[in-house]
């Protein structure tokens, strides 16, 4: 069977937006790739698909299952049909990440000083002091350039009629960049030609744009400063992207027990004794950072390490304390920080969300719970989430308990369809639901957000959960020049 | 460079290095058990590379394929080529933003290669020596690559040092338990297979011949594999190269703990350059080879000392 034939069989699920066929036309932006893939058989595809799927065992991009002392090595799925976002489609989304990004960290510094936000009511202070991200320690600490966010990944969803929906910030550690460049990398191998033809936007920069930022914020006026990326170690599951990002800056690369604080300065071992460090980019969750400060049993961390950050003898990347910035109950408030902050409109849409504290939204969730997405507000990852309308009557009365015992600790949200778009699984062009996780990088000179970023997909027929925890896949994203 | 750095890039080398000699030493050891099947036994090979006990040595001696299994794929044996080429690639995956990327993958090739589940049925049933040439193969891709993509400086002086201390140890450790067989005694002639076999094993057979034209003996054997230059295999070849490589280390360390180790270097260098084959028969071959093992063993201590501790 010819490609063409595959796509002429493609059906789009009633009342959902698909980015590739709208009612029984393609897209133009999707004409393209069609006119090329008319040109390859579904035989061809399945070798494409297995050419990538051998490159990333290759090239070692993978993660490792340890079972019975044998590690064995994962591969993150990959659909080989890019996702494709216009030049318009992109510049609303690269205005709206920008503005929300701007008042989140404006945010973030008056939270962690004067405070206006609650003092003018915008925000109730309760919400703040009972986050568990909110870090007491952070108060009354100036950073570098007021820049708390450095690196971001804001979650973008688009509803039945193609509407693009914040779905959730990822300020404090966001992960899949390097997924973002590979997944570019292997396009390149098994659709020679392809990215050229489309006028496709290169996100190779994005490493170089991270490692300007990373030097820039270094607190000794040093021409050469010493930059790190600290990792939990070989046997986190993003270990891959932590030495890819090492790499691509050509930094090193240090795990907590390189490390060492001494007159609240951070020091690293090296061969010639020890070398002080002037900024950590951190991949350790900011809970294991410092055994001294957050949980005493960790052993990724640094003891003293948060003395020395607030002696500001050394840059954290990104700053301490933005959970309270991304924690899902907050979430609720960054349309009123943009008006608050900005004097502006959000570009770009929150989705609409029930505080589970106020008794009238807690009210009506609980009773149309089969209708609602709950989302515990401190977890991510697709952790501590119930979607209504799939869920067990076991599981729904659970969380309705939950909700009434710990209403500070869930939102509920309507279900939104989210977008689909076309992959290739078992030989057919198949819709699988998807959403958008692009890239936004903070520094001294303003925000550079690459054109593209990680489009992850639910790869199981009907679902609408993409993370990778539970069963999600990603695929390359374009974004067109014109 | 980070002391966790140099530590994993000193140990990716000496365990590429290791399961180097243990394959040369496999596939020379399974061509001569195919030339004299009544006599051969794997009984050198297993008391150099396996921790075994007298007693499971001789119940398995006999057995080729078992050894070769145990040898290549066991993931239980500590020394198994799986194991070691297991653990040069964690090595490498700890370090990969300081290997090239060329590198890193050819490792993870390599990884790929012997972890696949068919090799132990292959190596039992098939060709032996297909399969050993294809895992040595990689060993060659790897040093190919490693010469053309690494950049210089610490790293690669770190990975030489670790590949050329291993590399005099395993010679050492050879002749140790070859001359064993011979009681030490230099005068004993043996047959000419037995010679042919241990030179092969070390890719040495060829220099030999066109080196020593009086044929086969003890004293030439031991001169090509300690004394030799022009042998890549020799003890003293490795000592100038260890020596060599850790002089580029200067501008990277310390003074202190730099004189202290090129002083144990090139004392030990001296100390082989400067005797020759009636010294090493005065002192006694084994005296001498455990001589010499023991300095190897006080670099190797020294240099971890000096800047691989890091915890």
């Amino acid at each position: 069977m010819t490609s063409a034939e595959l796509f002429k069989q493609y059906e789009v699920a009633e009342g959902t937006w698909d980015e590739m066929k709208a009612l029984d036309d393609f897209r133009g932006h999707y004409q393209r790739v069609l006119e090329y893939l008319s040109h390859v058989s579904g035989d061809e595809l399945n070798k494409k698909e297995e050419l990538a799927k051998s490159l990333f065992m290759s090239q070692g991009v993978t993660f490792t299952v340890y079972s019975h002392g044998e590690g064995i090595e994962k591969i993150f799925p990959f659909d080989i049909i890019p996702r494709i976002i216009t030049a318009s489609e992109w510049s609303l989304i690269e205005s709206g990440i920008r503005q929300r990004l701007k008042a989140l960290n404006l945010f973030l510094s008056d939270i962690y000083s004067e405070q206006f936000i609650v003092k003018d009511g915008v925000i109730p202070v309760e919400l703040i002091y009972s986050c568990p991200h909110y870090i007491r320690e952070m108060h009354g600490l100036k950073v570098p350039h007021n820049v708390y966010i450095h690196i971001a990944g804001i979650d973008l969803i688009r509803d039945h009629d193609g509407t693009f929906y914040v779905l959730e910030d990822n300020l404090r550690t966001p992960s899949g960049v390097s997924y973002m460049l590979e997944n570019r990398e292997i396009t390149k191998r098994i659709f020679p030609d392809l990215i050229p033809q489309n006028g496709v936007r290169p996100v190779m920069q994005y490493a170089n744009l991270l490692h300007r930022n990373l030097v820039s914020l270094s607190p000794r006026p040093v021409a050469d400063p010493q930059v790190v990326l600290l990792t939990p170690g070989m046997y986190n599951s993003a270990y891959f992207e932590h030495a890819t990002l090492a790499r691509l800056m050509g930094i090193e690369m240090v795990e907590g027990t390189d490390l060492v604080v001494d007159n609240h300065k951070v020091y690293m071992k090296t061969t010639r004794g020890l070398e002080q460090v002037d900024v950590i980019y951190k991949r350790v969750d900011d809970n294991f950072l410092d055994p001294l400060v957050f949980n005493p049993e960790s052993t990724l961390g640094v003891s003293g390490i948060m003395s020395a950050y607030r002696k500001g003898n050394v840059t954290l990347v990104n700053a301490i304390g933005n959970g309270v910035a991304d924690d899902k109950a907050i979430y609720l408030f960054v349309p009123d920080m943009i008006r608050y902050y900005l004097n502006e409109e959000p570009i770009l849409k929150n989705v609409p969300t029930y505080r589970m504290e106020n008794p009238d939204e807690r009210e009506y969730a609980l009773k149309n719970m089969s209708k609602l997405v709950i989302k515990k507000t401190n977890e991510s990852g697709g952790y501590g989430m119930l979607i209504g309308n799939s869920a067990s009557e076991d599981d729904i009365a659970l969380f309705s308990r939950e909700i009434v015992a710990n209403p500070r600790q869930y939102i509920a949200q309507p279900i939104i369809n989210l977008s689909s778009a076309p992959c290739f699984i078992n030989g057919k062009i198949q819709p699988r639901r998807i959403d958008l996780r692009p890239f936004a990088l903070c520094g001294p000179h303003g925000i550079d957000i690459v054109p593209g970023g990680l489009t992850r997909v639910a790869l199981r027929e009907g679902s609408l959960v993409v993370n990778s925890s539970q069963g999600g896949g990603s695929k390359d994203t374009w974004v067109l020049s014109d | 460079m980070l002391s966790r750095v140099a530590d994993s890039l000193f140990w990716l080398s000496r365990y590429i290095e290791r399961g180097d000699s243990i394959m040369r030493m496999l596939k020379t050891n399974y061509a001569s058990s195919q030339d004299l099947s009544s006599g051969f036994t794997w009984k050198p090979v297993l008391t150099i590379f396996s921790d075994m006990e007298k007693k499971e040595i001789a119940t398995m001696e006999r057995k080729g394929r078992d050894v070769l299994i145990y040898m290549v794929t066991d993931r239980d044996n500590g020394n198994s080529v799986y194991n070691i080429v297991t653990r040069a690639r964690e090595n490498a995956r700890s370090v990969q933003d300081n290997i090239t990327i060329e590198l890193w993958q050819c490792l993870n090739n390599y990884y790929h290669l012997v972890k696949d589940e068919a090799l132990e049925r292959k190596l039992k049933r098939e060709d032996p020596v297909t399969i050993l040439d294809s895992l040595i193969k990689q060993n060659m891709i790897y040093y190919g690559v490693l010469d053309s993509t690494m950049f210089r400086g610490e790293g690669f002086s770190f990975m030489n040092l670790g590949h050329f201390l291993e590399r005099a140890q395993q010679s050492i450790n050879l002749l140790d338990v070859k001359f064993s067989d011979l009681s030490y005694d230099l005068e004993k002639t043996a047959d000419i297979t037995y010679w042919k076999h241990l030179l092969m094993s070390i890719s040495g057979y060829n220099l030999y011949l066109k080196t020593y034209r009086s044929g086969f003996d003890a004293r030439n054997i031991l001169h090509q594999i300690i004394f030799n230059m022009n042998f890549p295999r020799s003890v003293l070849y490795s000592l100038h190269h260890l020596e060599q490589n850790f002089e580029q280390l200067k501008p990277h360390v310390d003074a202190d703990s730099y004189h202290q180790i090129n002083f144990m270097i090139g004392k030990l260098r001296s100390k082989i350059q400067y005797s020759n084959l009636d010294h090493v028969s005065k002192v006694g071959l084994h005296n001498y080879l455990v001589g010499i093992n023991e300095d190897l063993q006080a670099i190797g201590n020294a240099l971890n000392q000096h800047y691989f501790a890091y915890s």
